[in-house]
């Protein structure tokens, strides 16, 4: 049995922990709470088949730190919020024996390594493969380092990585979780990029009981599954839409935005909390339009945005098409602000728009020119090792990987319990993108960045560093409070 | 009867004017009953003949339990107790099976295989149903219902149904359907009307007669609350549906609801018998009950026009559990029932005449319902707070 209250501390300023056997919240007044340990934490979640760890489950007062102002019909107090308490595991996989023996550690790996056809696309590829291969150098290199560490507990057990390609084609990403869950017996999965096949990916993940860490999908409704083997360790575009809106309206006082946007979900869930902010603060997004992925001639959709003589264009959607479409806006005299995905940050970008790109402003999920010492020795090892930069989908990925493999090294070879190492982790994880808080949604909490091209170079500025404001964020309950903005 | 404090209005002769009359007792409202309790269990697990204890799919149909396991087929012989069992040698097509229904025309068991497409199984022959030799849209199934001569499977990437007597099949999907999205977890098909439930796109309804679809959403169309109560379909990650006398019964994995076909009627945990909001399955027994499989137990909602329900948990570290008896939020009474649900993760329920059988992802079991009555009775005068 838990005790109805045990010291903990949680290290984000928007979190509580509750430990309540009801999975009620905590009120906000509770005392602050002990840490534990690793070995704490994986000696508690050595339980039999019938038994649920005794460990506090984690409760935001907030979910996401969104603004009162922003939050979905702010004036009403909604009969129940969602994804604040964070979801347990209670079935009896936590007593499924350790193998007595095992040649290698697997751990499965799911991206886009290869272009695929996709139907969604109309028979085109995602032009995700660039993004895919190289999370899987990130994965990679953390593998190897974890090898020539020891591997597995010390023991020379290597880890090895059973990689997948990760096809959009009538939902084939869900038969390759299920041969790498029953065939492959791997230990945990990292993937993967398109919102769509991760979405498929984890209800397998759900029901064959695994752990599921993604570093490259940053659909904000993955996380918002209540799915207890579902990690994240990346910002996501809610994150970066939230801080895109401060910039336009809070330190700003942009009126007139336009979104042009690809028909992929990556796409159509890319922008939804910009379009609903932007509605929520009074300044309604005057148009939308929408692209089929792979088309190079934008016409019709610029003709439409420049009717309505917009202050500022917002893009989702691959770099290159970033690019052409910049191109196509300053070609017809268009010089309204350009505002991006983080996808636009790629050399391909840049080299397409040439000298459009510069004054482009990105929402970005880390700050890759942070002078941190584990960012500056992972580059050398990926240079080393590639003979190439990592960007943002290698570093995350090695974040990603990072962290299952120290849940496994923690947990043993047992599924639930790696689940657990992640799941009740008390601080954050120190990646080399930065820290790595997890939410009660078990989501990346950590701060996201805005990259500006400046001088023909990107750089990457924290809400900090630019001022932009911060809409009040009330850490109180929907439910719980008085009237519906306090 | 209870005592109450009640502001009485009087005209009393001579004297007009205002009574304040405290602890008058008026009748309390009539006890409407108390629902059947099972409190015998059997338990079902591999030291029986079950292939696998992780149990993702029973059906009943005449004597036999079906039960699909993440490791194999089985089958209990009701009138002789024996279990037979399938693996992949003994020619089931792949190993994980999710989801089972029964043709009553022809016998013939349909098998949902997770990652493995379709079979039936018939004659003692698995025939395979999968991507590259059918209209199968995905290999991945969680659902299949049998839907006259035609079988219906929910899979992660859209809904196939399968004509078996002129061997064609129809492939829905967001190109011909309402799917916002195409991931589909649960089926059923009863009086004219299959039920799709899709996770991220609620519960799709289609008409047999006229072959037209109809779309049940959150009307709040957000993920991180529930706007209003009751206001429609609790939430568009739906896990399971069941149709029966007209009712729509809803799972998710944000709680539970019930469509009459008028009004939408939602549940918490909180608020309710529900012993978590995380539901994994549902099955309608009739308008008014339902059982919902957990991962904290089952709830049984054993009458609806009074709120009344039955959570079932289980202590499987003693072999005790018990039965709470709860009219919306008040907790009624709480009934010993020794050792009930295999363990308190639920993932699939089925009823059999009295009894009832639920698959956990540690064993089977089945609630013996010797004494089985729908809905409420009312408590005689004995010390029993369970009642009948």
């Amino acid at each position: 049995m838990r005790t109805p209250s045990r010291p903990f501390l949680s290290g984000l300023p928007a979190l509580v922990f509750a430990a309540s056997l009801t999975g009620l919240p905590a009120s906000a007044q509770d005392a602050p709470l002990t840490p534990l340990t690793s070995d704490q934490v994986a000696a508690r979640i050595r339980v039999g088949p019938y038994e649920i760890p005794d460990l506090p489950l984690r409760t935001n007062l907030n979910y996401a730190a969104s603004a009162a102002d922003v939050e979905p019909f702010g004036g009403v107090k909604p009969h129940k919020e969602h994804f604040l308490v964070q979801m347990e595991y209670t079935g009896p996989g936590r007593a499924i024996p350790e193998p007595d023996e095992v040649e290698t550690v697997k751990i499965g790996f799911l991206g886009p390594i290869e272009p695929t056809v996709s139907v969604a696309t109309g028979g085109g590829s995602h032009n995700e493969e660039t993004l895919g291969k190289m999370m899987l150098k990130g994965a990679q290199l953390a593998i190897d380092q974890a090898n020539a560490a020891g591997g597995y507990r010390a023991r020379n057990i290597p880890f090895e990585l059973v990689v997948r390609n990760d096809n959009a084609l009538w939902g084939a990403s869900g038969n390759e979780i299920i041969r790498m869950a029953y065939d492959d017996k791997v230990w945990a999965i990292l993937g993967s990029i398109d919102g769509a096949n991760t979405h498929i990916a984890i209800r397998v993940a759900l029901k064959a009981e695994i752990p599921w860490m993604t570093s490259g999908d940053l659909d904000p409704t993955y996380i918002e599954t209540n799915i207890p083997w579902v990690f994240r360790c990346i910002g996501d575009d809610r994150q970066q839409n939230y801080l895109i809106l401060d910039y336009l309206f809070r330190k700003h006082d942009y009126r007139r935005i336009a979104i042009i946007r690809a028909s992929s979900r990556y796409g159509r869930f890319g922008v939804r909390e910009i379009r609903d902010g932007c509605r929520r603060l009074g300044r309604p997004v005057l148009v939308e339009m929408a692209y089929k992925g792979g088309i190079t001639d934008f016409s019709m959709q610029l003709d439409r945005i420049a009717e309505v003589d917009p202050e500022v264009v917002i893009h989702w959607g691959n770099g290159p098409d970033a690019a052409r479409i910049l191109n196509a806006m300053r070609a017809r005299g268009m010089n309204q602000l350009f505002i991006a995905s983080d996808r636009a940050v790629s050399d391909e970008f840049v080299r397409i728009a040439g000298p459009n790109a510069e004054g482009v402003l990105c929402g970005y999920p880390w700050n890759p020119e942070s002078a941190s010492p584990r960012l500056e020795a992972f580059r050398e090892a990926f240079q080393a090792r590639y003979q190439a930069s990592p960007e943002t989908y290698a570093a995350h990925a090695y974040d990603g990987m990072n962290l299952l493999i120290w849940a496994i090294q923690h947990a043993g070879l047992n599924r639930a319990r790696i689940r657990d190492m992640l799941a009740y982790r008390t601080d954050a994880w120190p990646g080399v993108t930065g820290d790595i808080p997890l939410s009660a949604a078990l989501d990346d909490a950590g701060e996201v960045f805005l990259a500006v091209r400046e001088a023909g170079h990107w750089t990457f500025h924290s809400r900090e560093d630019l001022g932009i404001p911060r809409g009040e964020v009330i850490e109180r309950m929907r439910t719980e409070r008085q009237s519906a903005m306090k | 009867m209870k005592t109450n404090h009640l502001l009485l209005f009087c005209l009393a002769a001579g004297c007009g004017g205002l009574l304040l009359a405290e602890d008058a007792t008026v009748p309390a409202a009539p006890d409407p009953g108390r629902p059947f309790v099972y409190r015998q269990w059997d338990h079902f697990s591999t030291a029986n003949g079950l292939p696998n204890d992780h149990i993702f799919a029973v059906k009943v149909h005449g004597p036999k339990v079906w039960v699909g396991t993440e490791d194999g087929l089985a089958c209990l012989d009701k009138r002789t107790g024996e279990w037979q069992s399938w693996g992949e040698k003994d020619g089931l097509p792949w190993r994980v099976v999710s989801s089972i229904d029964v043709n009553p025309k022809t016998g013939e068991v349909w098998l949902g295989l997770f990652g493995g497409g379709l079979a039936r199984f018939s004659a003692g022959r698995f025939d395979h149903y999968h991507q590259l030799n059918s209209g199968l849209v995905n290999d991945v199934v969680y659902g299949v219902a049998v839907e006259h001569d035609n079988v219906w499977a929910a899979t992660t990437a859209g809904a196939s149904r399968y004509d078996t007597i002129g061997d064609k099949w129809s492939i829905y999907t967001e190109q011909n359907a309402p799917m916002e999205e195409i991931w589909n977890y649960g089926v059923c098909y009863n009086d004219g009307l299959v039920y799709l439930g899709v996770w991220g796109s609620g519960v799709l309804e289609f008409d047999i007669a006229t072959e037209q679809w109809k779309d049940y959403l959150d009307p709040d169309r957000e993920m991180e609350i529930d706007l209003y109560r009751d206001d429609g379909i609790i939430h568009v990650i739906t896990t399971g549906v069941s149709y029966i006398e007209k009712a729509l019964w809803v799972s998710t994995y944000f709680g539970v609801c019930r469509y009459d076909g008028r009004h939408w009627r939602g549940w918490y945990a909180r608020e309710s018998g529900l012993p978590s909001d995380f539901n994994n399955a549902v099955k309608g027994r009739s308008a008014q009950e339902a059982w919902y499989c957990t991962d904290k137990g089952v709830g049984a909602l054993m009458d609806f026009d009074t709120d009344t329900w039955v959570t079932y948990t289980t202590d499987g570290v003693n072999h005790t559990g018990q039965a709470v008896i709860q009219r919306g939020e008040q907790v009624l009474a709480t009934v010993d029932t020794g050792y009930n649900l295999s363990h308190n993760y639920a993932l699939a329920v089925d009823f059999d005449g009295n009894d009832v059988w639920i698959g956990t992802s540690k064993g089977l079991c089945r609630g013996v319902g010797a004494g089985y009555y729908p809905r409420l009775q009312t408590p005689p005068s004995t010390t029993d707070p369970a009642g009948p």
